[in-house]
């Protein structure tokens, strides 16, 4: 299929493993469920934490679940990403650890305390249950099939990211004042979530051409304003003066002032080159290396010297 | 003679029902506790994902015996939260600390553990206290998954010339430990008198190492011979003397509930003993 | 040899379970495969499996427990419910797991 055609019948599930597709379409397919699969795998190392620091067993049982499940949308995506025939899930996940694979800029900062969880788990987890909606409708098969097992499971962690939330909301005056601030420092990474405005997003135009992308990261930012300005107010959290946020009524749409956000530091993030992005590589880099004499055994099995009967296997 | 509940027990049965409950309750949370720290730390994606369920099943154990204690007037903060470091009961095995990357470790650890598990709470399904075997059947229903991936890896490991090191290696510094899970509290005698659990942890011993010695064994792993008296480590973890381990384990997980301030500890689904969801 | 037969009715649906044929190899299981399974009505494309390569896990096997024992309803969107409203793709996915839990309501019916 040439690309002409590829723009021509792109729709929502349109192509699958059956379809030969232009390698232009599979690079950019790839690269976008590739950062998308390495950004479930480095959340869960922004949570994982928070399983030990949980202050209730049931809130460690279900920070447990929320950690497992990133990676469960891990290995799904890595799935579906390996269906294009581009890259292997070995190798994705090799990139990922020497620092070459891409992620969401929000997984580049641990978080400090309990009092900033929720703003990944409520707010930026609610970012991208927003955009991983629209991706039902992605024209790469694997991909939406991914996605629909995704959203089914999802829903909870939000809930969960408000449950919490609330708990702190509804506390003393000084957990609400660390809540607060932790909004703060928390806010203009959110706002910086769906990327730059359209016009200096480098791939997606592409994207969207070939039905990859269904929806602008505007409109994404917006649709997420609309639903979780309200949210935050309700919980007592004032939006900082800087970043400007500005709704107009008239059109429904919040404007957002991106001179106010620190967009170099945004594409320092994204080169992988913040020193905190860079420390939660190498915690994964290190974490993988230690456990590769495991997959070694298991791929590959030095039988020396180990008794006969299991060397016959 | 069975005993229905809190109200029928006199204080030496009391005291042997709350004893054998903090040992289950603390092994389950601690075992958890560290099974957790795996997470995102597997070899694979899929063992990632396993280990996980593993923590949250003992967890949810945890939740069972704990919840039986409440019966007695506890709550999950005097049980877990608020509870001196030293009022533990868990066995030493459980609180020790993994090498970065050492899979055989929680492996091992899981077999050794989870054999003695099922050991332990096959023994009170015959109970004199009602409560305790009616939910024998709950945690039973979940360690065989546990332990048939403890098999499989260990069976899979020991294939392996690196791998069978590793595994050596884990089981000469965790045997001893493990030893503790058998380790009496000073209730003993009446746990089993009282018929809480009718088999004395002297008896499940020797049934454990009938079962685990020739299992490993087979693996070609050498399992210590030596009597427990001579294999036991200094810290029991029964009678709360623990290893160095325990003590910043415990100020981690207790590190939010200290600063949030709270007296309370959210709960987010039933008790195990209310009746089930309508679905 | 037995091979089953996985069937997609049309394009972007799942391929779900259809049944079995008896070929020597793959080629001819999916000429049969063809015939058994897509002859009244066409698919859009069918998988065809060698049976001895599938492995089966069942609830019903000794100390299966898919699900567990223990009560695991903090990973269910429904059992955080509150007053509260919530953007619409969380209450797309609580949807869908209230489905799936009424699925599994009749099926022990």
């Amino acid at each position: 299929m040439d690309l002409e055609t590829v723009k021509e019948q792109s729709g929502p599930r349109e192509f699958g493993p059956a379809d030969e597709m232009p390698r232009e379409y599979r690079e950019a397919a790839t690269r976008m469920i590739q950062f998308h699969a390495n950004s479930e795998i480095m959340g869960a190392y922004i949570e994982r934490p928070f399983i030990r620091q949980a202050p209730s067993l049931d809130r460690k049982l279900a920070v447990s679940a929320q950690v497992q499940d990133e990676v469960g949308h891990g290995q799904l995506l890595y799935r579906a990403a390996e269906e294009l025939g581009i890259k292997t899930r070995e190798e994705m996940l090799d990139e990922l650890a020497s620092g070459e694979g891409k992620f969401l800029n929000c997984f580049h900062y641990p978080l400090d305390d309990w009092y900033e969880l929720p703003m990944i788990m409520f707010f930026v987890d609610g970012a991208a249950m927003r955009r991983q909606a629209t991706l039902k409708r992605t024209s790469w098969e694997p991909y939406a099939h991914a996605i629909d097992k995704i959203c089914f499971e999802e829903g909870f962690h939000i809930k969960h990211g408000e449950d919490i939330l609330r708990t702190i909301a509804t506390g003393s005056r000084r957990d609400r004042q660390r809540l607060q601030e932790a909004f703060e420092k928390w806010w203009p990474r959110i706002l910086q979530f769906f990327g730059p405005t359209d016009d200096d997003s480098t791939h997606g135009g592409f994207a969207t051409d070939v039905g990859l992308k269904t929806m602008s990261n505007d409109d994404l930012r917006n649709a997420f304003l609309n639903a979780y300005v309200p949210k935050a107010e309700k919980y007592g959290l004032e939006l900082p003066e800087y970043p400007r946020v500005e709704y107009h009524a008239d059109d429904d749409y919040y404007e957002v002032y991106e001179e106010d956000l620190d967009w170099e530091e945004f594409f320092t993030v994204a080169k992988n080159e913040h020193p905190t992005g860079a420390g939660q590589i190498d915690k994964r880099r290190r974490t993988q290396k230690a456990v590769e004499w495991v997959r070694d055994a298991i791929e590959s099995p030095d039988t020396t010297g180990v008794s006969p009967a299991a060397a016959d296997d | 003679m069975t005993l229905e509940g809190p109200g029928d027990l006199d204080d030496r049965e009391r005291a042997a029902v709350e004893a054998e409950l903090r040992c289950l309750g603390d092994d389950e949370f601690v075992t958890a506790e560290r099974y957790t720290e795996w997470q995102v730390r597997g070899p694979t994606l899929e063992s990632d994902i396993a280990v996980a369920n593993i923590a949250q099943d003992e967890l949810g154990h945890a939740r069972l015996w704990y919840d039986l204690l409440e019966g007695f007037g506890h709550d999950q903060v005097d049980l877990i939260w608020e509870r001196d470091p030293a009022e533990f009961r868990h066995a030493t095995l459980v609180e020790r600390p993994y090498e970065a990357g050492d899979w055989a470790d929680p492996v091992l650890r899981g077999y050794l553990y989870d054999t003695y598990e099922r050991l332990r709470v096959e023994a009170l399904s015959e109970s004199a206290y009602a409560p305790i075997a009616d939910r024998v059947e709950k945690a039973l229903g979940e360690e065989e998954y546990h332990r048939e991936h403890a098999h499989n890896w260990l069976e899979r490991l020991c294939e392996d010339a690196e791998g069978r090191r590793r595994v050596q290696a884990a089981l000469d510094r965790l045997f001893p430990h493990a030893l503790t899970l058998f380790a009496p509290t000073d209730r003993e005698e009446a746990v089993v008198d009282t018929g809480v659990r009718p088999v004395p942890l002297s008896e499940l011993r020797r049934e454990w190492r009938n079962v685990v010695t020739p299992f490993l064994g087979s693996l070609g792993l050498e399992v210590p011979v030596a009597d427990h008296a001579e294999l036991l480590p200094a810290a029991r973890g029964r009678d709360g003397d623990h290893t160095d381990a325990w003590e910043s384990l415990y100020n981690e997980f207790t590190f939010t509930y200290e600063q949030l301030g709270r007296e309370s500890a959210p709960a987010l689904m039933p008790e195990p003993g209310e009746a089930d969801a309508d679905v | 040899m037995k091979w089953e037969v996985f069937r997609q009715d049309k394009k972007k649906d799942y391929h779900t379970h259809v049944g079995s044929v008896h070929a020597p190899d793959a080629e001819m299981a999916k000429q049969y495969a063809q015939i058994m399974h897509a002859r009244r009505k066409p698919a859009n494309s069918l998988w065809v499996v060698p049976k001895g390569e599938i492995a089966e896990v069942h609830a019903d096997d000794a100390g299966v427990e898919m699900g567990g024992t223990t009560r695991k309803e903090y990973r269910w969107a429904t059992n955080y419910n509150t007053n509260e409203s919530f953007a619409e793709e969380i209450e797309a996915s609580q949807r869908e797991q209230e489905e799936a839990e009424e699925d599994l309501a009749e099926a022990d019916r």
